[in-house]
């Protein structure tokens, strides 16, 4: 198992890139995704968890978002989603 | 529930289920209303709920109740546009309206027999109170309804009559419902590189109203070839909300060219598509009755068109509370849509889980606390040390059974409310049958109380409560003399005090009338004529069996059963009732429940060989008696001094009966008993084992009440003891050196 991936406070615009290198150095792995810092997640971020879970669900492996804060559990379903739902790569 | 092969049955059962919860919601708004509340939102949410019940009973064919919540609706609206300002004999009509509409629902519910009489009644004075323009309404709708037989559609067709009486078909139409909006949204690149962010204009958005959010990922490519910084997400938003379209666009003011969107309102006549969807999305089962509401596109001039959102926007707050038919999109999905309402308007998201699953977690954690008595018993007795591991972790695992306890308590706990709601009309329909002017005010309605003992409350509250209201509170006249203003106030109240809760029940009428009270129970012979009584042992005698002091028997409260059938209820809920009462100042009745009926944190202790369990609440402190301690009052009669007190001293084992009196009392164990009213008694028992949760096993069900014994449990050891009710055993006690009377 991998050590999780702990994401930055504030993931937006300037987050996303660095995000996104990170999840692609970790595909063809199970990933585990360590949300307790975040503080806020914009589109950007989002998307870029949305389309990782995605593609790691379609090599057969899968993705899994820990320690989400209440507010960000808002944030996301103010978006449309769910943890679950983000780590299934589905709306 | 209902018919687990039987969809529809499911579906209506679910409908009689968000009646309840819309009930609710109206008997706040209209109590609101009452208080002088004037702000539109408050009559809206009244008008929601009728118009919701009435879609709803449309749908299952139910007409009575259609027919009446359409007129009571028409009422509403009235209200609604300013058309009409209630005073306060119509605030009283529109409480009885919804009282009867809540028994309407009911005799549905039970396939009762339909008390038209009382809804002609009703809507004959809602028309008197509307003027001529309700008649005409009438004669419309009466039309409407009698030769189509029932379904949605007849509701909408009745909704499409509506505009011409206001002659403005623009004006009419948002007045009329709560409008439904499809919103789609795509941001482009620019705007995040202007710092804006799609998710707090979601957010802005959602706070309008209530809002399904579905995100729309069709273009999101994988991971190796998404370029981090283009925005390829796209959102639908069903928004629910009495806004205009301006405010909407408002939102996205400062996106304006950085993003697409487009905004539709749902049932405009361009839009044909758009207005079976919001029903499709939002309606639960709804949208799978035989007669569907795609009646409507057949109809596609304006007013008719017009009409769907509204059947969309009553349906749909029903939606995030109600997930019955999992093969609806909303209800597999609901935590967004869920989350985005409470950021509306905030109200919680809700499971509704059948009560016989509940009931088997409760009892499954009773026994997890059992066996883990059981496991620590059995690690004590192997002689493990306390700093083992094996211990630590069974402190932990104590820890964890405690915690697990308390969250599975709180899934049955409930808040009062509806049981207070349920009061107040008790008390209007009470007040009215007796002519008095009573208003109830109650406190505390948000206090959680094991479903169960909310249950079991009703019957010995609505009891008390026509008591306050024909004996407690004056006549009008009276008060008037006494000085006190013309409206009684009967007071309701619960709060939660030291681990039990307590509800009282007070009113500002002149007090319990004593001289009368002995008067009544000596001719009774409930006392002995010679009886000297304290205050207080005489305003117990209205908890007397046979007891009833109205000299002329009222329909209301005077049947002859009186306060101690209320007695009996609340001792059989584990709690017990006090009474005080201050001439000329009112009548208060306390009722002290436990929080729950299935677990307590009790004191296992040792009387003459048994093993009984304490509540561990009633103990203030436990000591050890010395010679200088004990003072004789009389033979068999002792005190006991504790920190410059005097307390009286009950022997356990003799009140139960396991023993002879001790010859001395030096050296033996008393438990400090604290009543709710602050008064003390002491009691001998031989010896304390520990202090431990134990799970209530109810005695009632297999056996007789036994006077001082509240219910038993089982020990780790499998043992089962006793779980005594001090409180009781003392009254007992106490009671036999006074009057048989009393000790009842």
């Amino acid at each position: 198992m991998n050590e999780p991936l702990v994401l930055q406070s504030k993931l937006d615009l300037p987050a996303a890139d660095p995000l996104a290198t990170a999840l692609k150095e970790r595909l063809g792995t199970d990933v585990t995704v360590d949300a307790g810092a975040v503080a806020s997640i914009g589109a950007l971020g989002l998307q870029v968890l949305i389309s990782a879970a995605a593609s790691l669900k379609a090599t057969g492996h899968r993705m899994t978002i820990i320690n989400a804060s209440d507010r960000l559990i808002e944030q996301m379903s103010q978006m449309g989603f769910t943890p679950e739902s983000i780590a299934e790569g589905t709306s | 529930m209902s018919d687990a092969n039987d969809p529809m049955a499911e579906i209506r059962a679910s409908f009689f289920i968000e009646c309840e919860e819309l009930m609710e919601a109206m008997q706040d708004g209209l109590t609101t209303l009452d208080e002088g509340d004037d702000d539109p939102e408050t009559i809206n949410v009244v008008f929601r709920a009728v118009h919701s019940i009435k879609g709803g009973a449309g749908a299952f064919g139910l007409e009575a109740l259609v027919r009446f919540a359409h007129r009571y609706e028409t009422a509403l609206d009235d209200v609604r546009s300013n058309k009409f300002t209630p005073d306060a004999d119509a605030m009283r009509l529109f409480f009885s309206c919804a009282d009867h509409l809540s028994d309407l629902i009911r005799v549905c519910r039970d396939d009762d027999a339909i008390p038209d009489d009382r809804s002609a009644e009703l809507l004959a004075q809602l028309d008197t109170l509307l003027g001529g323009a309700a008649e005409e309404e009438e004669e419309v709708s009466a039309d409407d309804f009698e030769p189509m037989g029932v379904s949605i559609s007849l509701d909408l067709d009745g909704l499409g009559d509506l505009p011409p009486l206001d002659f403005d078909v623009d004006d009419a139409a948002p007045m009329d419902e709560t409008p439904c909006y499809h919103i789609r949204f795509k941001p482009e690149q620019e705007m995040f590189e202007t710092g804006n962010e799609p998710q707090m204009l979601l957010r802005n958005l959602a706070a309008l109203g209530e809002a399904t959010i579905e995100c729309d990922l069709r273009d999101l490519p994988p991971l190796e070839a998404l370029a981090a910084e283009t925005s390829y997400l796209s959102w639908d938003i069903t928004l629910i909300a009495d806004v205009d379209e301006a405010e909407i666009r408002e939102i996205f003011e400062f996106v304006d060219g950085l993003c697409e969107l487009s905004v539709r309102r749902a049932g405009s006549d361009t839009d044909a598509p758009a207005v079976t969807a919001p029903i499709e999305t939002s309606s639960d089962g709804f949208a799978d009755l035989p007669e569907p509401p795609a009646t409507v596109p057949d109809d596609p001039d304006v007013p008719v068109a017009a009409a769907p959102a509204p059947v969309a926007a009553a349906l749909a707050p029903s939606a995030p509370s109600a997930a019955p038919a999992p093969e609806e999109k909303t209800a597999r999905k609901p935590a967004p849509a869920k989350a985005a309402g409470a950021a509306a308007n905030g109200p919680k998201s809700v499971v509704r889980v059948d009560l016989e699953r509940i009931e088997r977690l409760v009892n499954l954690v009773g026994e997890l606390v059992i066996n883990q008595a059981m496991l620590s018993q059995s690690l004590e007795q192997a002689g493990l040390s306390p700093h083992s591991d094996a211990m630590n972790g069974l402190e932990e695992f104590q820890r964890l059974t405690r915690d697990i306890q308390d969250s599975v308590m709180m899934i049955r706990a409930q808040p009062v409310k509806s049981l207070f709601q349920r009061m107040s009309r008790i008390v209007r329909e009470s007040s009215a049958g007796v002519g008095k002017n009573v208003r109830l005010v109650t406190v505390g309605e948000g206090t959680e109380v094991d479903k169960t003992v909310i249950e079991r409350l009703a019957d010995p509250l609505t009891h008390m409560i026509r008591n306050a209201v024909d004996h407690g509170l004056e006549s009008t006249e009276d008060r008037r003399a006494a000085g006190k203003s013309a409206e009684g106030i009967v007071t309701l109240s619960a709060a939660h005090r030291s681990g039990r809760v307590i509800i009282e029940v007070s009113d500002d009428g002149a007090g319990i009338n004593r001289k009368r009270v002995l008067e009544i129970a000596t001719n009774k012979g409930l006392v002995p004529a010679d009886a000297s009584l304290t205050d207080s042992d005489i305003d117990n005698l209205l908890f007397a069996p046979g007891f009833s002091t109205a000299s002329e028997v009222s329909d209301l409260s005077g049947r002859g059963v009186g306060m101690d059938v209320v007695k009996t209820a609340i001792q059989s809920l584990g709690g017990r009732i006090t009474i005080t009462s201050e001439a000329g100042k009112g009548t208060k009745f306390s009722i002290s429940l436990p929080l729950t009926l299935a677990v307590l944190d009790g004191m296992v202790v040792n009387v003459a060989d048994e093993t009984l369990v304490v509540p561990l609440n009633v103990v203030v402190e436990t000591l050890s008696l010395g010679a200088a301690d004990v003072e004789m009052l009389r033979p068999g009669k002792y005190i006991v001094r504790v920190r410059g007190e005097f307390v009286p001293l009950f022997d356990l084992g003799v009140e139960l009966g396991y023993r002879e009196a001790r010859d001395s009392y030096v050296g033996a164990i008393v438990l400090l008993i604290a009543y709710e009213d602050g008064a003390r008694a002491a009691l001998i028992i031989d010896g304390i084992q520990d202090q431990r949760q134990v799970v209530i096993k109810g005695l009632d069900d297999s056996f007789f009440r036994a006077p001082g014994i509240a219910a038993a449990t089982i020990l780790g050891d499998g043992q089962i003891a006793l779980i005594l009710d001090p409180a009781d055993i003392i009254a007992e006690a106490s009671g036999a050196s006074r009057t048989e009377a009393l000790s009842a």
